[in-house]
Formats: C-alpha cells, structure tokens, sequence
C-alpha cells in the first residue's frame, strides 16, 4: 500500500512502488488529465507539481512519493481560472491540446518563480516541452499575458 | 437508418422520426459521456446534421474529426450564422458515418485531404437553412402568421406586426415532421454575423484545465488495458511467443497474440507495458528483412534512371527543348522518410455485448474503424457504434485503422472490454510514414534566361497503391492523385514540361503525411527555382512572377508574400530572406523565411505566410494552422527522419526523432487573402513552402545548396 496526496486528498493505493505516477494517476484515480506522450522524459505532457515544482510523472515512481504534495492540471486551479489557464484561453493556444497540460504545469510553475519572465526564461522553462501541433507562438504570447495580469 | 434524413449531394429530404435512442444505448462509460453520446439520432433531429432540442441546444453531429484544426468550431460558427442562434447554442461532436456524412465520390466518412471546410460548408450551410426554415414554417403554422412575415434571431422566429415570438425549441417537434425546402434560402455573405471572423475555438477551455477526453483517457467499467508490441520489421508474421517470460507479472491478465505481435493485457497500462517489454517473441523471415537506408537511396536513384514511369504531364517537346536550350540546370533533391509522431499515440477502446460493439477511437477514418472492428468480430457494420473522442493529433496518421482491427481482436479473445494502446516506439516503428523521395530536375534557359523547358523524374512509393490498387490497374497506371502533387497541377508555365514519376517498392508502409506528395515536392521544386534564378541571373521573386504572369491569383500571394515579409528591401543586419510559393488542397500558400545563420547554426526568425484558401470561416484558426504548419515544416527541415536498419527504423521515441521546441519557433505573421474562389482546405498547405523558404534564405546566407533534407545530415543546426 502507498500513501500519496493529489490535489489536497489524501490517497492510498495498492499499487507497486515501481509504478510511475503517470500511471497511477490516469489509471488507478481517473486524473486523465495529464498524459502519456513518450515515457522517456522526452516530451513533458506528463508534467505535474512536485511540492510546487514542476516533475515529470512518468520518470517518478509511486515509492518516491512518502509525504510529498502532487498537484495535477486538475488540481491547480478550483475552477480551472488559474491565470495561465485564463491567459491559454484569451490567446487561443491550443490545437489537438494533448500536449497543454503539461505546458500550463510548467508554465505555471516558472510564473511562480519568476512573475515577468523574458523570452529567455520562457525558452529555458518550456524547452522540455513538445507541441507536435505547433503552438509554441501562442505559449509564449499566453506566458506574457499570464504576467503581465500578475 | 431508412428513416433519417438523407442529405447527399446537396438533396435532402425529411424523414422522422428517429430510432429512439433507447434501442441501442451507448453503453455507460466511465468517463466517457460525451464521447458515448452520438449527435445524429434521437428526438428533435431536424437533418442529418442537426438536432435541436427543447431547451433551443442544438446538435451538430459533424462529418469531421476534431484533431486540434478548429474545424468543429468552423461547423458550429457555420450553423449558428445560418441558423440564427449563438455560437454558445451549438454542440458539436462528429457523427455516426451515414450517408449524409460520408466525403464524395469515396463514400466514406473520414477527415482528410483538408476538405472539413472546403467539402462541407456548403453542404452544412444548406441544413442549417433548411433547419431555419422548417422552424420558421412551424413558426407560420403556430403563430397563423404567412411565412413572408416572419424573421429569425438568436433561437427564435419573431413576427414583428403582432410582437409575438417562439423559441426553436417550442417549435423542434412541429418543425421535425415538415418537408425540407429542396431550395432553402442561404444567406448572402453580407447577412453572416459570424463567418469571415475569429471566434473563440469550443474544444479549447476544457483543454486547459485537463478535462478533454481523448481516447486515451476512455475507460469503462471492467475494463482491461492493453499495450501491444509487435514487429518493427514490416510484413514480419508472428511465429511464437514466450509466456512464460511474464512470469510473476503483477496484474497481467492475458498475452493476445495478433498476425504481427502481441497484446499484452493487465489490469493497468504499466502492468502491460512493462509485459509488452519484457515478452520474448519470435517472427518469421519476411522477404525485405535486411533493407536499410543506403539500399532505399539504391532504390530511389534506380527509379531516377528507370525506363518506365508513371507520366503526369507531357506537354511540348521536353526532350528537342532540353538539347536546343541555350542554358540548362540540372539538380537532384532527395527527402526521407517522415513520422506523424502526434502527441497522442495510437489506440482504440473496444466493447463487444453479444452481437453489438462499440468503439471509441480517435480517429481520421470512421468508416474503417467500423469496418475493421466488424469483421475482426465477426458482427454487421450495422452492429458497430464509433464514438469519436477528442483526438490528440491526426496529421493523416489516424487514417490508418490497424488498431481497432488489434483492439476488437483482444476484446473478442479476453471477453471484455479493453483499451489498446500503443507506445511511443510501437507509434514510430509501425511506418506508414511519408515516403521517402528523390527528383531529378533539369531546366532549359534560352539566351535571354526565359525559362523555356522543365523536366521532372521522381522516385518514390505510392502512398495510394496499396489501397487503392485500382489506380493501378486501368488505363490512367500508376496514377497515385498523390505522385506528383503540386507538380503535375502547378500554376507555373514552364513552356515544354514533362513531370514522370517511378514507383519503387520497400516493405514499409507509407501514407498521407501533412499535404503528403506537396511536402517533398514543394522542397523540391521550391528550391530548384532558385537554382534557376541564379543561372538566369535574376531574383527569385521576379523569376516567379515570370511563370505566373498569365495568373493573377497566384501573383497576389507571391507578391502580398513577398511585400509583407520585406522581399527587395534590406534585411536587418545579418538576416538574410527566402521565398517559396506551393499550392494543395486548392489553397495557394507563399512565405518568405528571414534566418541568420552563426556557424552551423541557422536560426529561422520570422516566417511572413500569404494565404488564399478563397474565403474564411475563422480567421483565427487560419492562422493558428499556419503557425502551426510552419512549425511542422520547420521541425520536418530540421532533424526529422526516419532511417532504417535490418528492415526496421532505427528512430523510436523523441530522443532520436527530435520534434521542434519553443526556443527554435520562429515568429509567423499570417496575410489572409480572400479571392472568392473556391474554398481550399487550410490544415495542410502551410507546410510545402516553409522547406524551401529557408533553404533559399540559406542559400542567400551562406551559398551552400541544400538539397536533401533533413538539415542536421548536412552538420547544420535549427
Ligand atoms: S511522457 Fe513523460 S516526458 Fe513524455
Ligand atoms: S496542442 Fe497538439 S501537441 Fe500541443
């Protein structure tokens, strides 16, 4: 049995603790949120928080999880009107929108640190990211948008 | 099926009422609410296309998958304009394949050759006419008011003279059982309130905040998960495998073999990815086995030279022109082989009860997933439902429908229902990739540097040929609609022009890939011109000009192209600028790339793309697909290929088949032309010109040609 919390709700999971929380996450708690894209810390559609930072799920496994906080896209925001989710509204962002939750936990999680971040950071935050769709015009100008509402 | 509307090649006739709904319900998924409800059928169905309900909803069953292109948006801003309701009235989710929902002349419902605009907005702006107008003639019945009288606004039918008004919704039952108007009345492009604009795409809040269901993400109850594994060497037949290399497995419930592989099933996806990982499996020998990237580029320079190929166009005297031209230029261009690689891997949920089964797929194609699970299951297509969730990518991959065929095979052999997905590595190395090309381009130049001949042989295999095996059979052999995309068609005139094309054969399958035969060919062609310029001693864009002079349409785009993006004016320091122009899909699509370049590393700042697509339903999604497509474009230029080793791609996961990142994206600046001429598609022709834009941006950087892609094989970098 492990013990983890997700969004805040204590879980515990019979589950073997060499089980990426990705798995856990979209198989065993129906938080399908966050999503497969390559399983090789590749690609960043499996993003969530860490205690705030952001951590690819499919790199962490369920035994590394004893007292640590995850936070998932479900989870950031009550009512889905975190200021990054708003500003991927405004500017549009999304095409297929597989690859955005993972962008928006990363996104979030730079903003967290750094309110008005440059090009630069927006490069260094999200470089471990893939759009196959392309979107990467939009990130950038919701990134700014997210900022410039802080 | 006899009693629902038929709305096929623009005739449509009433017929009510439905099938209940209740005769054959979506079984109760999990989380798959709105994917298990199908929009066509049920009461309130007023075409094949719309129901409306009590409450004034209206349900678009559209004909088209929603993979991230906008195009459900599109419907819906098409509907509401033409039905007067608000955009936020209209649902729309894609439908059950019937006849009023199939692409014509195929006859089957698929999302591709980006025709979900250019196919369908007439033919939905019709229903949604049709549906306006049996509201308004209910409206006549109810209120004795003539028709002439009446207008429609915002959901209801008004009669100004008595002040009195009903909504659509009090109106649906009546308006359901009145004939259709053969002839309804379209609004003129001045009455629409809605299209011609940007609107805000439906799909994208829920896409925020993680609560669009992709197929991925489908479960239902007592479901198993299952993950396949299967050869990476094309056309190898399963011969054994080990089950006893599960041992000790944790939640595996059953090992499905399949003609090529396994399915390994478990109680969740690690168990059967792990399973699918671990399991020993042995094939048989199959006849291209040993094939490798050095023996395709064998094949493809064989074709170059064969005797025999497939001619798409022959006008003039190449041959007398060729000998007589007073210059000539001569170059050969290859393209590899290219993945989709979308976000989403494949995967496909299937259910059999009995004799009914349902499948939910994201997919492109959903006549094939019908077929395909209908006879793995050995039940009536009748007796499948293909729910169609959102799709995390397609790009023409989910053409391809081989994983229902694998997903209907485990649900029948484990008698419960399952979700089958693919791995990352399984997504890479099942091909069906782009094929890989190669063209031999010769140009003849009189003495004033007028181009006066062009001559193309390509080689390459069919995307079509395999599936289409009658485009091979009668008189027209060989004549693949894709061989010589945007070659054979083109707009230029070269004077004499012979376009050829030679098909080579290779194991791996190969398909439509994002504006499919243009996207080599406008690498190709793009770029020769280029060549040709410099022979003829003059600039790129005027060369154009040149062959398009007779064509005005297509000078606008070069020209709005080439004004926008700076082209004859001085390029800020250390930039340097490259034009291309393609046409696909009846869409003309120009850019000019402005790059610097700092060693081996080219960086691409800013893309200026010039669109006639016609006219515009979303202004907005045009140009997200151009951002989006230039980024493709881009990424393919850069690093992407696929290469083969012992008959299998050696590139397997995005560590080895790089995909383009935020900080290589360039800026694109979209200019939409609107020319009135018939609509083009908008998903695909964005990406042919971005290629040859920037390696003629390098060529005025640096010199140096480029002529086979992807550009890190040349020790250049994005
Ligand atoms: S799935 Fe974890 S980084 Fe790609
Ligand atoms: S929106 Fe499709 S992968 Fe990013």
């Amino acid at each position: 049995m492990i013990d983890l919390t997700v969004n805040g709700q204590p879980h515990r999971l019979d589950a073997e603790p060499d089980m990426p929380l990705l798995w856990a996450l979209r198989d065993l708690l129906n938080l399908t949120g966050t999503k497969y894209g390559c399983g090789i810390a590749q690609c960043g559609a499996c993003t969530v928080h860490l205690d705030g930072q952001p951590a690819r799920s499919c790199q962490t496994t369920l035994g590394e999880l004893a007292g640590r906080k995850v936070t998932t896209i479900e989870g950031l925001h009550p009512e889905g009107a975190h200021p990054v989710q708003l500003a991927w509204v405004a500017e549009q962002v999304p095409q297929c929108g597989f690859c955005q939750s993972g962008q928006i936990m990363s996104a979030a999680a730079m903003l967290a640190e750094k309110p008005q971040p440059s090009d630069a950071d927006i490069d260094a935050a999200m470089a471990g990211h893939i759009c196959r769709c392309g979107t990467y015009q939009r990130i950038r100008a919701a990134i700014h948008h997210a900022a410039a509402k802080t | 099926m006899q009693r629902r509307t038929l709305l096929q090649a623009g005739i449509a006739t009433l017929v009510v009422p439905l099938a209940p709904a209740s005769a054959q319900p979506a079984p109760p998924a999990v989380i798959t609410a709105a994917a298990a409800n199908s929009p066509n059928g049920g009461p309130g169905q007023i075409t094949a296309f719309l129901r409306i309900g009590q409450d004034g909803l209206v349900d678009f069953a559209s004909p088209v998958t929603e993979m991230g292109q906008g195009t459900h948006t599109a419907h819906a801003m098409i509907v509401a304009d033409e039905l007067d309701v608000p955009l936020s009235a209209v649902r729309v989710t894609a439908g059950q394949p019937e006849p009023a929902l199939r692409l014509q002349p195929v006859g089957e419902m698929y999302s591709g050759a980006s025709f979900g605009i250019r196919f369908w907005h007439d033919r939905i702006r019709r229903a949604a006419a049709q549906a306006r107008m049996a509201l308004t003639s209910a409206a006549a019945e109810r209120l004795g008011a003539p028709v002439g009288e009446l207008t429609t606004a915002e959901g209801r039918v008004l009669h100004a003279t008595s002040g009195r008004s009903l909504s659509y919704g009090e109106l649906v039952d009546l308006a359901a059982r009145l004939p259709l108007d053969d002839q309804p009345r379209i609004k003129p492009a001045a009455e629409r309130r809605l299209t011609g604009r940007a609107a805000p795409r439906a799909d994208i809040p829920a896409k925020t905040r993680g609560a669009a269901i992709y197929g991925h993400d489908v479960k239902l109850p007592g479901m198993a998960y299952a993950v396949a594994r299967l050869s990476p060497v094309f056309g190898a037949e399963l011969e054994s495998f080990d089950r006893a290399s599960l041992a000790g497995l944790r939640g595996l419930i059953d090992v499905v073999p399949l003609p090529n592989g396994v399915a390994v099933v478990a109680e969740n996806t690690w168990a059967a990815m792990q399973g699918a990982q671990r399991i020993t499996l042995r094939f048989k020998p199959t006849p291209d086995q040993a094939l490798d990237s050095a023996e395709l580029i064998r094949r493809l320079q064989a074709g170059l030279a064969a005797p025999e190929a497939f001619r798409g166009k022959n006008d003039g005297d190449i041959e007398a022109t060729l000998r007589g031209a007073a210059k000539g230029v001569e170059a050969t261009y290859t393209a590899p082989y290219l993945a989709h690689a979308p976000m989403e891997t494949e995967n496909a949920t299937v259910q059999i009860q009995g004799d009914r089964v349902d499948v939910w797929c994201s997919t492109q194609h959903q006549d094939w997933c019908i077929r395909d699970a209908a006879r793995v299951a050995g039940v009536p297509r009748e007796n499948v439902r293909i729910h169609t969730p959102m799709t995390g990518g397609g790009f023409g991959r989910r053409l391809v429908t081989t994983i229902v065929e694998q997903a209907t095979t485990v649900a029948k052999a484990i008698n419960r229902p399952v979700k089958l997905i693919w791995t990352r590595e399984e997504e890479f190395a099942q091909s069906y990739w782009r094929p890989a090309f190669a063209a031999r381009i010769q140009a003849a130049l009189d003495a004033q540097g007028k181009v006066v001949g062009l001559n193309l042989r390509a080689a390459g295999q069919s995307v079509m040929g395999d599936y289409r095996p009658a485009l091979f059979a009668g008189p027209l052999r060989g004549n693949d609609p894709f061989s010589l995309q945007s070659i054979s068609d083109t707009r230029y005139r070269f004077g004499a022009f012979r376009a050829e094309w030679h098909r080579i054969q290779a194991a791996p399958k190969v398909w439509l890939w994002r504006s499919v035969g243009s996207s080599q060919y406008g690498f190709f062609l793009e770029s020769f011109l280029d060549e040709v310029a410099l022979a003829a001693n003059k600039d790129p864009l005027a060369l154009r000009q040149e062959l398009l002079a007779h064509d005005p349409r297509a000078l606008t785009v070069l020209n709005t192209a080439a004004r926008e993006g700076g082209w004859g004016t001085p390029a800020p320091a250390g930039r340097h600028r490259g034009l291309a122009y393609v046409e696909c899909y009846g869409t003309l699509c120009a850019q000019v790339a402005e790059i610097s370049v700092t060693g081996r590393e080219i960086r691409v700042h800013k893309v200026t793309v010039a669109v006639d697509c016609g006219d515009v339903v979303n202004t907005d999604t045009v140009a997200a697909q151009m951002q989006g497509a230039v980024v493709w474009g881009l990424s393919a230029m850069a690093a992407e290929h696929i290469t083969l080793k012992d008959g299998a791609a050696v590139e397997r996961n995005f560590d080895t088949y790089p995909i383009l990142r935020i900080n290589q994206a360039p800026q694109v600046d979209t200019h939409i032309i609107r020319s009135g001429q018939p609509l083009g598609g908008i998903g695909e022709p964005g990406v042919p010109p971005l290629a040859p834009a920037v390696c003629n941006a390098i060529f005025a950087a640096t010199g140096r040609r480029l002529r086979s892609l992807p550009l890190v094989d040349q020790g250049l970098h994005v």
